[in-house]
């Protein structure tokens, strides 16, 4: 019983202690907390090296490669830095254009780095027909099979 | 009875499968190709070095115009060769003016295609071939306009019977071409970027475009009674080796996808 009581003591201490010490820390600790912004730096130049400065970008989204994600200009040193939005994930695309010369860069952004794509396919409505008709088909046959052995 | 209604169930079921899986195989569009001289071809434009040049024509004669979806994009900037995942092509060589319509004309609309599979088509190959018959038989390119330069006009034929094979990348420019979605219609264009022979002086005379342009006082200075026609031997023989020379390099650069360069054999 005595042995009992000094245990839950001890029990207790340690609980008080336990609370207790972590205000202390906290009066004269730090915290950090950090955050990973994938920016992505172009730099334009022409074939000669020459800085395309002041010439137009235009970024697409993988999401909506159509519309423009972000228009803007580049430096005097024909540089340009965005930071894609990462629920986004697929090749991102940035077209650079001055005085009738320009061109485009495919950049591959995702958790994985893998690029995903296709063209074609089927709508969601065919591939539904399309299974039930593989069910049906298949249970189909099946019941005529087993007809005709009980037959 | 029941059994023959039952294998006759099957057999509709196998039919519509087959039936859904070639629409899904054929999730299509329209595909338009057109060819552009630009503002350049349509309005003309003031050289290099001062002449004022309007065309009158400017055939091209085009052939092997095939557009594909690349994944990777086709970088023509590479050594690489563009490998088609899907491709969509003009079964035919023509001839285009690319100063018809005035100078407000859209580009010429060269042929299309209207069962090209949905997706994005993002480079271009076609060839520059020697046209076998109409007003510019023989030859790839024919350039037929006008030079003006303080009081002094010249009427010039420039015959090209050179072949190029293009290879590009996605169109650059104001929109983004290409993209095909199923039921709707989409073009990529052959763009020709003229002011790469003559030069343009609205740009700067030390950029890139007028250092490696001609320009047209060779062409001038080779004239004879206010007339040029010549093919690619007179010229050849005509201008100095150097300005010959220039003009061989640039004629390989005139095929671009709107501001997007190609890449040349």
């Amino acid at each position: 019983m005595r042995m009992k009581w000094r245990i839950i003591t001890c029990l207790i201490f340690i609980l008080m202690v336990g609370l207790v010490l972590p205000i202390k820390v906290l009066a004269h600790g730090a915290k950090i907390e950090y955050t990973v912004n994938m920016t992505i730096e172009i730099v334009a130049t022409y074939d000669n090296g020459e800085p395309m400065a002041g010439a137009q970008f235009v970024v697409y989204a993988p999401d909506d490669p159509s519309t423009p994600w972000l228009t803007g200009v580049c430096d005097d040193e024909g540089r340009f830095s965005f930071t894609p939005d990462t629920s986004k994930p697929g090749t991102w695309d940035i077209q650079v254009r001055q005085a009738g010369h320009g061109d485009i860069v495919y950049i591959p952004i995702g958790e994985d780095m893998v690029v995903t794509g296709g063209t074609g396919g089927y709508t969601a409505i065919q591939i539904i027909l399309m299974a039930a008709c593989f069910i049906w088909g298949s249970v189909g046959t099946a019941l005529y099979f087993s007809r005709r052995r009980r037959a | 009875m029941r059994k023959g209604i039952l294998v006759l169930a099957i057999t509709m079921l196998f039919i519509i499968s087959i039936m859904l899986v070639s629409c899904g195989g054929g999730v299509v569009g329209t595909l338009q190709f057109h060819a552009n001289g630009e503002d350049f071809v349509r309005q003309g434009f003031v050289s290099k070095d001062g002449w004022s040049i309007s065309f009158s024509n400017v055939y091209i004669t085009l052939a092997e115009v095939t557009a594909c979806q690349t994944d990777p994009p086709y970088d023509p900037h590479s050594d690489a060769n563009m490998k088609c995942d899907v491709e969509v092509s003009l079964d035919k060589v023509c001839t285009v003016d690319l100063a018809e319509g005035g100078e407000n004309a859209l580009p010429i609309l060269v042929g299309e295609v209207q069962n090209a599979a949905v997706g994005h088509y993002n480079a271009l190959s076609w060839e520059m071939v020697k046209a076998t018959s109409g007003p510019a038989a023989g030859y790839s390119l024919v350039i037929l306009g006008t030079a003006e330069k303080d009081n002094q006009s010249i009427d010039f034929s420039i015959k090209v019977d050179e072949e190029y094979e293009y290879f590009c990348g996605e169109y650059v420019g104001d929109e983004r071409k290409g993209m095909i979605e199923e039921g709707g219609t989409a073009d990529v264009e052959m763009t020709f970027h003229f002011d790469h022979i003559f030069g343009d002086a609205e740009t700067p005379m030390d950029n890139t475009l007028n250092v490696s342009a001609i320009g047209f006082e060779p062409f001038a200075g080779i004239a004879e009674g206010g007339k040029l026609d010549v093919n690619m031997a007179d010229l050849q023989s005509r201008l100095s080796l150097e300005d010959y020379q220039m003009l061989v390099d640039i004629l390989s650069t005139l095929g671009h996808v709107g501001e997007g360069h190609c890449h040349c054999d």
